[in-house]
């Protein structure tokens, strides 16, 4: 076979049949990591501290319909979220399960995009893809019941998507990484190592300008081939040990939370079959159950859906492969404006730092009040805010309704805010840039629409 | 194999070694010593020496109230707030476990409920309720509300002046068994935990030390000079908000806090965050965060300083000035907001974060 042959069977044999353990093996890491992430979250009281204690919450755009739930309806949900980890873990109602899992994670996700991270959005996009896999034909619960027939075998398709999902965060974030900054200026990892001096040993190292650079190259050449390296079966048990070091490393110089733990699991998807195998049976071992079951010989995929599988991947893909791309319909620097910015695997890239005040203006101009911010968002809240546009402009519409035929009292003095204006001054950081007016008094921020048209009432970037 | 990975092991000791030989290296441990042992010890000992007389001196004027106790109440007053000023910006660890900042300096302060409280006889200091009511302003008010005569006349004939006299002193009284504990502390137990946290998380020393001088720099903009002078009110002047309204003193304990919190900032002669920017900036940078903060503080200091006592008056009469000070001041909080925090990575909170 050729080369351009070989390349070409292995891209477009989707129905060909491997073995089932592999999404099994996916399954049960999947549903494990969810539930030690959502414990986590839980006992770390982020629902509190993210959800129930903002008085004000920055929808996305788009979803601002979306209900807000209460405290306790909010915990209850969050208690589905665990069940629902759970039953993905056992393969225990395993398609009602990862449907509700995806929903709920999506759906917190969707309350505030504060807590915006590029691998949430990843969890997102995982679970929605194991809604669609037989990822408990094997080794699951529902077997074990007979709920759903026991398969040996799934078609290839089924794991070629997760390793896809896979190399786009990779790659995206590898040419997200082509620019001056990280690249010339080896910014922001020079601030951000910085910050790890006290390490023993090797804490006096990370102040060092050449080990910024290091990093920052070392880590786009490792973000831009690794997936390559994984696909190799040469060189992909290796190139595991560098996934495994790489996301160590980040863990414990950053404060990145369940990321490098969530991506030393992902890669595992390209690790061998047999590897899989061995797994399910050491699990199959402590249960001390043989596989007893006989095997069904119809695939999962019905024949005639063939097109309609052929039709969804598609769309997933190309939205995958485009999607990230948008910023370039945008005239102005990508981090100055964040057009973009978000769902495009940008990860790592910016230290981004403002000092924003607010202003309430009445429209004739008789009184003007400063806002204190910490009155109406949280201190992450604020600080996001602090840089991102489209936060602005939503934090000036809420505090526009806030305002509006309300009487501030100064002493004995009073003033009554009928039409209120919403103008701030705000000062930005990038980069490690000195700090430069990002925002202009002038502007009536309240009258200014929250839409995907370009920001040019943000002012000029300065390099 | 394991030749070159040892060579390039070598190599890296030897590099970082030559490096220690060249300049002192910074970290955050020896920062931490010195703003505990050579700034905020040293601070919180003069002012708790200071609390100490200020009592001594209250007992002295309720017992005998004259001019001249009267004077040498009020003279004390004046230093104990003046050495405040330079405590404020560490409220965090002991200061706020006992409420020091809200206790000590909570202004405009409330007359009518320090009235009140008098003519009842019965009150409870300590309840947020009497925030406004007690510490340093409500001394202002009782020492500086009139006159000489008319102040002694309160303390003497009139019909409340026991009772007066008991509040005056259980002022004192609850700013000096408040502070002793603070310090105990800081001389105590609390100056290892201090050190030992030299992280760069929430909890961290750091990250508290950062946060209080920041907001300390924006108290000094906003409650001391930008709301007195209308900054929050469209432009009409509120005099009555300023601190120290009744002494008019305010210039005097905003110039003491300026100089505050440059030391809180420099270090004094120590390490400070000033060594810290420096040693995180590239050695090839034309200017320094580090000095124009520092010439920053000069030019609020300077700004400050053209300021009359009272500033009650000065917002009204000389407004463009203390409108510059404001400025200034909103300059210095914009290079300590974004460029500083950004630039030492000191975190706010404990949410995960991958940079976006």
């Amino acid at each position: 076979m050729t080369a351009i042959s070989k390349i070409k069977s292995s891209l477009f044999d989707w129905h060909r049949e491997i073995p089932a353990s592999t999404l099994a093996f996916y399954r049960i890491g999947f549903g494990a990591l969810m539930l030690f992430s959502t414990i986590r979250f839980l006992a770390n009281g982020w629902v509190h501290d993210f959800y129930i204690a903002p008085k004000f919450h920055f929808s996305y755009f788009g979803f601002d319909w979306i209900p807000f739930p209460n405290a306790t309806v909010l915990y209850f949900i969050f208690a589905m979220m665990v069940l629902s980890t759970i039953g993905i873990l056992l393969g225990f109602f395993y398609r009602i399960s990862a449907v509700a899992f995806f929903v709920i994670f999506t759906y917190v996700e969707l309350l505030d995009k504060t807590t915006y991270l590029n691998h949430y959005y990843f969890v997102s996009l995982i679970a929605l893809l194991m809604i669609f896999l037989p990822a408990n034909r094997f080794f699951s619960l529902d077997t074990y019941f007979g709920f759903t027939p026991h398969q040996k075998t799934v078609p290839k398709w089924t794991v070629g998507i997760l390793k896809f999902q896979i190399a786009i965060v990779y790659i995206f974030a590898g040419i997200a990484k082509l620019e001056s900054d990280w690249l010339l200026n080896a910014q922001p990892l020079k601030y951000w190592l910085h910050t790890a001096h006290h390490f023993p040993l090797f804490g006096e190292l990370l102040k060092e300008d050449w080990v910024a650079y290091f990093f920052s190259w070392f880590g786009c050449v490792y973000d831009l081939l690794i997936v390559f390296f994984l696909l190799t079966i040469k060189t992909r048990n290796f190139a595991y040990f560098v996934v495994i070091i790489f996301h160590l490393t980040t863990w414990m110089l950053f404060p990145i939370g369940v990321f490098p733990w969530v991506m030393i699991f992902a890669t595992t998807i390209f690790l061998s079959e047999n590897l899989h195998n061995k797994v399910i049976d050491f699990l199959r071992g402590l249960f001390k159950k043989e596989n007893q079951f006989n095997d069904t010989s119809i695939s999962f995929v019905k024949p005639n859906s063939k097109k309609l599988i052929h039709f969804l991947l598609g769309v997933f893909i190309l939205f995958q492969l485009t999607f990230p791309f948008r910023y370039l319909l945008y005239s102005g620097n990508l981090f100055w404006t964040e057009q973009g910015y978000r769902f495009s695997w940008r990860v790592m890239l910016m230290e981004k730092t403002g000092y924003a005040e607010f202003y309430i203006r009445d429209s004739e101009r008789l009184a003007e009040h400063k806002i204190n911010n910490t009155d109406h968002l949280t201190r992450l809240q604020e600080k996001m805010m602090s840089t991102q546009p489209d936060m602005m402009l939503q934090y000036a519409a809420y505090l526009q309704k806030e305002y509006k035929d309300t009487t501030i009292f100064f002493g004995t003095n009073e003033f009554t805010f009928k039409n209120p204006e919403v103008h701030a001054e705000i000062y930005v950081t990038l980069n490690g840039r000195p700090s430069q007016l990002y925002v202009d008094k002038k502007h009536n921020l309240a009258a200014i629409k929250n839409d995907l048209s370009n920001r040019n009432w943000l002012e000029e970037f300065k390099e | 194999m394991k030749k070159i990975t040892l060579l390039i092991f070598a190599g890296i000791f030897i590099l970082t070694a030559c490096k220690k030989d060249e300049e002192p290296e910074f970290d955050r441990e020896a920062m931490l010593t010195n703003m505990a042992s050579g700034v905020i010890i040293p601070a919180y000992q003069a002012e708790n020496g200071a609390v100490i007389l200020l009592h001594t001196k209250a007992i002295d004027f309720t017992t005998n109230p004259t001019t001249t106790t009267l004077a040498d109440l009020r003279a004390q007053y004046v230093s104990t707030n003046l050495l405040y000023q330079r405590c404020s910006m560490y409220n965090f660890g002991p200061s706020l476990d006992y409420g020091i900042k809200a206790a000590f300096n909570t202004f405009p302060t409330d007359t009518t409920k320090i009235e009140s409280n008098i003519s009842l006889g019965s009150y409870t200091l300590g309840t947020t309720t009497h925030a406004t009511a007690i510490g340093f302003p409500a001394l202002d008010y009782l020492l500086y509300f009139g006159t000489d005569a008319e102040i002694i006349l309160k303390f003497t004939t009139d019909s409340e002046a026991t009772n007066r006299k008991i509040y005056l002193t259980d002022l004192t009284s609850k700013m000096k068994t408040e502070f002793q504990p603070v310090l105990n502390q800081w001389t105590g137990s609390y100056q290892t935990t201090f050190i030992a946290a030299n992280g760069n998380d929430v909890a961290s020393s750091c990250s508290y030390l950062l946060n209080e001088f920041v907001k300390d720099c924006e108290l000094l903009k906003n409650a001391r000079i930008g709301i007195p002078s209308g900054q929050q009110t469209g432009g009409l002047t509120m005099p009555e908000y300023v601190e120290a309204y009744f002494s008019g003193l305010s210039k005097s304990f905003a110039l003491e806090q300026i100089t505050g919190l440059k030391t809180a900032f420099t270090g004094g002669p120590g390490i400070g965050f000033d060594d810290y920017i420096r040693d995180v900036e590239s050695d090839d940078v034309t200017l320094s965060l580090a000095d124009n903060i520092i010439s920053q503080f000069d030019v609020c200091t300077q700004k400050i300083t053209v300021l009359n006592n009272p500033l009650s008056n000065d917002i009204t009469t000389n407004f463009a000035a203390a409108n510059a000070a404001y400025l200034e001041i909103k300059k210095l909080l914009v290079y300590c907001k974004t460029d500083m925090t950004s630039m030492l990575g000191i975190l706010i909170t404990y949410q995960d974060n991958d940079g976006d």
